[in-house]
């Protein structure tokens, strides 16, 4: 059996913010008499994560994951409960502990605009204090991984998002760390780059046997990468258990999206279970029962389409889902 | 400073250098732009002494030492920390401050040491000029051991300068609004920067002396100098710099224990 590196208990986090009322009157009155309300972020949430697992943390937006990354770094302090993160408290700041992990923000970039990926990763050779024999090795093995010989010597900022994105993981995986903590690495990126960047992510978790924290909206990314999933709400745990049951359990339906090059007029379908739900003469989106989608692709195909894309429920759909139909952790 | 930092430190400097480099007229415009305000300032000093033949005990010379030693610790200040200090505040609005908190080294060594501005070493080698300016007009002999008392109270000084700048900027861990604190800055360093510190008196001299020490940063390096400083007033140099580092320490480290980041 592996080791746990990340164990929580009970873990919240609170934040408290100012209220109004609107108005002039309001902003009058606030300057004697401060309205503040709590807002809990994170509420006794229980995890456990053992050495080597990848990991997918969802949620829609406000659940509170950014804010368990952000405490399980040690960016900023919880308000109650127990953390312990690879034997540390995490927000203790060690640099020892700091050394084991890293932490890849898709909205944050650690990277500097004006200069090359080459000059921000020789920086990050002397804070990780990492030997020139090891960083010359490490950069090598990533670049041939991500296929970016060619970008090293680029400035950033005239990068596309993709590519940036491989970049920002080079940067952090120069070091070797023992946890990734990744906060919505494919946000914005296109299905190619999104698929290039989630195959690169398998592939370290599986050879470097690196344990991998992933939030994202994607529902494609935890099914394809995460052996396990945790599904937050409100700060909530309310799934954890592994994607495959979540899948098979909460996800009823796939969306089928076709485009045509051609304008078309009402398909006759077969399929009597795919409900129509966007309708213009170019382009079809059907929502269909996950059993009878692949009966519908094959209909679809008579029609010579220009492309049709499947993608999975949104995360939305999910967790209603699941209060629906309750689990373990909803009592 | 340990090797790792001494490792880090030359990083942060050659990136800097790269990056100003990057555009000419970033690297060239602060060599135009802060040597011009600095003539600026030393034609209003001029104005404002040409009329004035003595403040307190101090006569012209040691006007000139006074004012050439605060452009020091300002060109100083400039050229090492001030704009990677000044930048705190919107690193914690915006949330950047993560990226430094996740990094095994100190948030504050790398935020004071990434932003240094080589534009701004003329303004020392000026300042240099003043001084010795000052010197020759007090026709004072320059020994070692004066040379070196009062390069020790100037690095001193600069340290001050430093903890000052940061325990402003730390308030920004604490509340959303710094209210313009920086303004106080401001008007304290301009006002200290024309009247020397042996021109305040009561409850100003507590001010100007204790809680917002900007009237001792360059009285104290003049006073080595002209041999004004005695035992009394050297350990309380050192009282209000030991002072001011640990009101540093504890206001850093406990506003990252405040830290909520910005949510993203």
């Amino acid at each position: 059996m592996k080791d746990i590196v990340i164990h929580t208990e009970n873990l919240v986090k609170t934040y408290r913010r100012y209220k109004k009322e609107e108005g002039l009157y309001g902003s009058i009155a606030s300057l004697w008499k401060r309205n503040y309300e709590e807002k809990t972020a994170v509420n006794r949430v229980d995890l456990s994560v053992r050495e080597g697992e990848f990991i997918g943390l969802i949620g829609p937006n406000g659940a509170g994951k950014t804010t368990l990354i952000k405490m399980l770094t040690g960016i900023i302090a919880p308000t109650d409960g127990e953390i312990e993160v690879l034997g540390y408290y995490p927000n203790d700041l060690r640099n020892e502990f700091k050394k084991q992990y890293a932490v890849v923000m898709g909205q944050k970039s650690q990277l500097f605009f004006e200069l090359t990926v080459n000059d921000t990763l020789r920086l990050f050779k002397e804070i990780y204090e990492i030997s020139e024999q090891e960083f010359q090795r490490n950069k090598q093995y990533f670049m041939k991984l991500f296929g970016v010989e060619e970008l090293m010597d680029v400035q950033v900022r005239t990068l596309s998002l993709g590519e940036r994105m491989k970049m920002e993981l080079i940067v952090s995986l120069l070091h070797n760390p023992r946890i990734l903590f990744l906060d919505e690495p494919t946000i914005g990126l296109d299905a190619v780059a999104a698929k290039q960047i989630r195959s690169f992510l398998k592939e370290i978790n599986e050879k470097k046997g690196t344990t991998i924290l992933l939030t994202s909206h994607y529902m494609e990314d935890i099914q394809v990468l995460c052996q396990r999933t945790v599904v937050v709400n409100h700060g909530v745990k309310i799934y954890d258990g592994s994607t495959e049951e979540l899948f098979d359990r909460y996800q009823k339906n796939k969306r089928i999206i076709v485009s045509f090059g051609k304008p078309m007029r009402k398909l006759l379908l077969e399929t009597q279970d795919a409900r129509l739900v966007e309708d213009t003469s170019y382009k079809k989106v059907y929502e269909v029962p996950k059993e009878s989608a692949r009966r519908l692709l094959a209909e679809m195909m008579k029609y010579e389409p220009g492309d049709i894309v499947v993608e999975e429920e949104e995360i939305g759909v999910i967790v209603e889902r699941i209060y629906q139909e309750g689990s373990e952790y909803l009592g | 400073m340990n090797k790792k930092n001494m490792r880090v430190l030359r990083e942060l400097f050659y990136l800097r250098m790269h990056g100003l480099m990057v555009f000419r007229l970033d690297f060239l415009a602060p060599f135009f732009v802060d040597g011009s305000l600095f003539v600026i300032q030393l034609l209003a000093f001029g104005v404002v002494y040409g009329h004035v033949d003595a403040i307190g005990s101090w006569g012209r010379g040691e006007m000139i030492l006074y004012i050439g030693t605060f452009s020091l610790l300002n060109a100083i200040n400039m050229t090492i920390y001030f704009f990677g200090v000044n930048s705190i505040p919107y690193k914690v609005r915006s949330g950047e401050l993560d990226l430094y908190l996740s990094k095994p080294v100190s948030p504050l060594f790398r935020l004071t040491f990434e932003n240094i501005s080589p534009g701004s070493v003329p303004l020392i080698l000026m300042s240099l000029c003043i001084v010795a300016y000052g010197v020759s007009t007090l026709r004072m002999p320059l020994t070692l051991p004066v040379v070196i008392s009062y390069g020790f109270w100037v690095l001193v000084m600069i340290v001050l300068y430093y903890e000052l700048e940061v325990v402003i900027r730390s308030v920004s861990l604490y509340m959303v609004s710094m209210a313009r604190l920086e303004q106080i800055e401001e008007a304290g360093l301009e006002l200290c920067m024309k009247l020397p510190g042996i021109a305040f008196y009561g409850v100003y001299k507590v001010i100007f002396y204790l809680i917002l020490p900007y009237g001792i940063m360059a009285t104290l390096p003049v006073q080595s100098m002209i041999g004004e400083m005695n035992l009394q007033t050297a350990a309380f140099g050192i009282g209000v710099v030991a002072l001011f580092s640990a009101v540093t320490a504890v206001l850093w480290t406990q506003g990252l224990k405040h830290y909520n980041s910005a949510s993203s």
